[in-house]
């Protein structure tokens, strides 16, 4: 058997430098011969120092515990060791001591006394050992062995006089650690179940809305910042002045629920960018102590953000598509105005107009393929998109997308062309035909140089009549599209060149 | 009709080729000068600047892609008095027109006589 000078090597810090000169009590050998098992952990949960009751009980020598870590010791593989490590951790962490009723602890039986693993019943306090800065060092650690008793209490009433008091004791350790644990465990599933909850929930507590909880959704919502146990204001700067503040303020003040729908909150929601706003529906309840003092608020939340948005866009969707249609319906108007200008034939009259609208139909068609963003320039003059044989248009040019606007005005472009090549120009021959070609310059100012030139080898009577087409065409080109226009009538047919700008807002889409 | 617009001389603005070409036949047959139409801001801003003699205006809200408030602005300082048109209706004109007729498209040809006439007294 050691000495209790051994061990002092293990404890390092004692000093047994007694100051008056009367009789000392060495406090090392008070421990060493406490008849209570007794041992001092350092943060590594090594042994800095044990007393003989330790070596008794656990059946190991100091020499064999002192410099290495607890649980190589004494090894566990059930959850017991990882309640011990809890209880020891706690100690450390908190300052405080902590105390485990009861646990079971299976340890090796030394070979000298038969070997094998040997269960046994402890109970164990964890006292934490401050230095003078008053930061942890140590943790002491009490344990009794409470084997005899669990013994006792198994072999039930048989249990002599004597073991009653005994029994009724272990009967409490065991019912306060069981009530203990339990309601551990129960705190940590609804600490998760909170944490975890689809909405966001927070409490704060006292004036300066000391953060004590917020799940994990609140967190993200704060872009991950740590706010607990922090001033609201000091750990969410940006929410000073903002109506949040002042709805838990009103919740502690006037101590009454407070409901706010869609609340406007500006906040960081990612640690570097700036603040976003954010619409929340928010719900507040006072939370009160067992006295019914209202100590501080209970915040529920739901980001509505997404939802407001989607209205928003859908109202301006709605409004977007009511002003195109009342631009459809006036340029429809004024096509029927174009169309039955000359009450003379009424017949070409309703043609012209039918053709006229069904052109506007074709390139709505277009634009709805194409979610209304772009229009393809072939699409407007190529063959079969102009409803035409497509062996008598030949068509040649980059393919170029035009932002919606443009892609209307010259869809209708073609369609004049196309209806006039038909009742007076090539496509009225049997054997005339078009060609249709473009250049665009993409160095310039993105000029697009368009020639529609028809060839008729029969020939023809050379004579432009200043129709509605030519007003239209002229309209739209030199001024909806600031462009211009030249219409020369040679041989062997029509020839009309325009050129437009593409820049801006009504130039090609995105 | 209140007042006679016969002979006024109307500034269109109207950026739809089509929907120009209607109100400009609307304002003629109701026998008035069309002056425009100007199809950009930019063509609007310099027919002010040129000081053609306009009388009354007929203003499109949104002229391909810009509001049109900055030549309201101009036509109110110079004392012409002008319409809106726009496919919007009320929602789309700013607050601070709420005095100015605003005509909803499609518009017939009355409806553009009697707005001028009203906005001309």
């Amino acid at each position: 058997m050691t000495d209790s000078r051994q061990a002092d090597a293990g404890m390092g810090s004692r000093s047994d430098a007694a100051v008056d000169d009367g009789p000392t009590v060495d406090f090392f050998h008070v421990f060493d011969l406490s008849t209570s098992p007794h041992m001092i952990l350092d943060r590594d949960f090594r042994f800095v120092a044990v007393n003989r009751a330790y070596e008794n009980v656990l059946m190991r020598p100091r020499e064999a515990l002192i410099g290495n870590r607890l649980f190589e010791m004494f090894p566990e593989r059930s959850e017991a060791q990882e309640r011990l490590k809890a209880s020891i951790l706690t100690a450390f962490e908190t300052g405080e001591p902590d105390t485990i009723a009861l646990i079971p602890y299976e340890i090796d039986r030394p070979a000298a006394q038969g070997g094998g693993r040997e269960i046994r019943y402890w109970s164990a306090t964890h006292t934490p050992l401050l230095d003078a800065g008053g930061r942890v060092t140590f943790v002491i650690q009490n344990t009794n062995d409470v084997t005899a008793i669990a013994h006792l209490k198994a072999s039930g009433p048989l249990a002599g006089q004597a073991a009653t008091a005994e029994l009724a004791l272990w009967r409490n350790a065991e019912a306060v650690e069981e009530a203990y644990q339990q309601t551990l465990a129960e705190n940590e599933e609804f600490h998760r179940l909170f944490s975890q909850a689809p909405g966001m929930i927070a409490v704060f507590e006292g004036p300066e809305l000391l953060a004590t909880f917020v799940s994990d959704t609140f967190s993200r919502f704060v872009g991950q910042r740590p706010i607990v146990a922090q001033p609201l204001l000091e750990a969410l700067p940006e929410l000073a002045g903002q109506d949040f503040v002042a709805m838990l303020t009103e919740a502690i003040e006037v101590g009454t629920s407070v409901t706010r729908e869609g609340l406007t909150i500006r906040i960081r929601h990612a640690p570097d960018n700036l603040e976003q706003t954010f619409y929340v529906d928010f719900f507040c309840n006072p939370v009160r102590d067992a006295e019914g003092m209202i100590y501080g608020v209970f915040v529920q939340g739901v980001d509505r953000t997404e939802a407001m948005r989607a209205a928003h866009h859908q109202r301006m969707l709605m409004d977007e598509l009511n002003h195109r249609v009342k631009n459809t319906l006036a340029t429809i108007q004024s096509m029927a105005r174009q169309s039955f200008r000359d009450p003379g034939d009424l017949d070409s009259a309703r043609y012209a107009f039918e053709a006229r609208i069904m052109a506007l139909s074709r390139v709505h068609n277009v634009l709805a393929d194409r979610r209304w963003e772009a229009v393809p320039l072939t699409a407007l003059f190529c063959g079969n998109a102009l409803g035409a044989d497509s062996a008598r248009i030949d068509c040649r040019g980059e393919e170029l997308l035009l932002s919606p606007k443009t892609g209307v005005a010259l869809a209708i472009v073609s369609h004049e062309l196309l209806a006039n090549a038909k009742r007076h120009g090539a496509l009225s021959d049997a054997d005339g035909h078009v060609e249709i070609s473009w250049v665009f310059d993409r160095a310039g100012p993105d000029r697009l140089t368009m020639t529609w030139r028809e060839i008729r080898p029969k020939g023809f009577e050379a004579s432009l009549r200043p129709g509605m087409g030519l007003r239209i065409l002229r309209i739209i080109i030199e001024g909806e599209l600031e462009g211009s226009l030249a219409i020369e009538l040679a041989e062997p047919g029509l020839i009309c060149t325009f050129e437009v700008g593409l820049t801006g807002a009504a130039g090609i889409a995105g | 009709m209140g007042v006679r617009i016969e002979g006024m001389r109307v500034l269109v603005v109207e950026d739809e080729s089509l929907v120009a070409l209607q109100l400009e036949d609307m304002l003629l047959d109701m026998g008035c000068h069309v002056v425009g139409p100007a199809m950009r801001l930019r063509a609007a801003g310099e027919l002010l600047d040129s000081g053609v003699g306009i009388d009354c205006a007929v203003l499109d809200v949104n002229v391909s892609g810009e509001m049109v408030y900055p030549i309201a602005e101009r036509l109110a300082e110079m004392g012409i008095p002008f319409i809106f048109a726009t496919g919007y209706g009320r929602d789309g004109v700013d607050q601070r027109w709420t005095a100015v007729p605003i005509l909803q498209k499609p518009y017939t040809s009355e409806e553009i006589g009697e707005s001028l006439a009203r906005c001309l007294q």
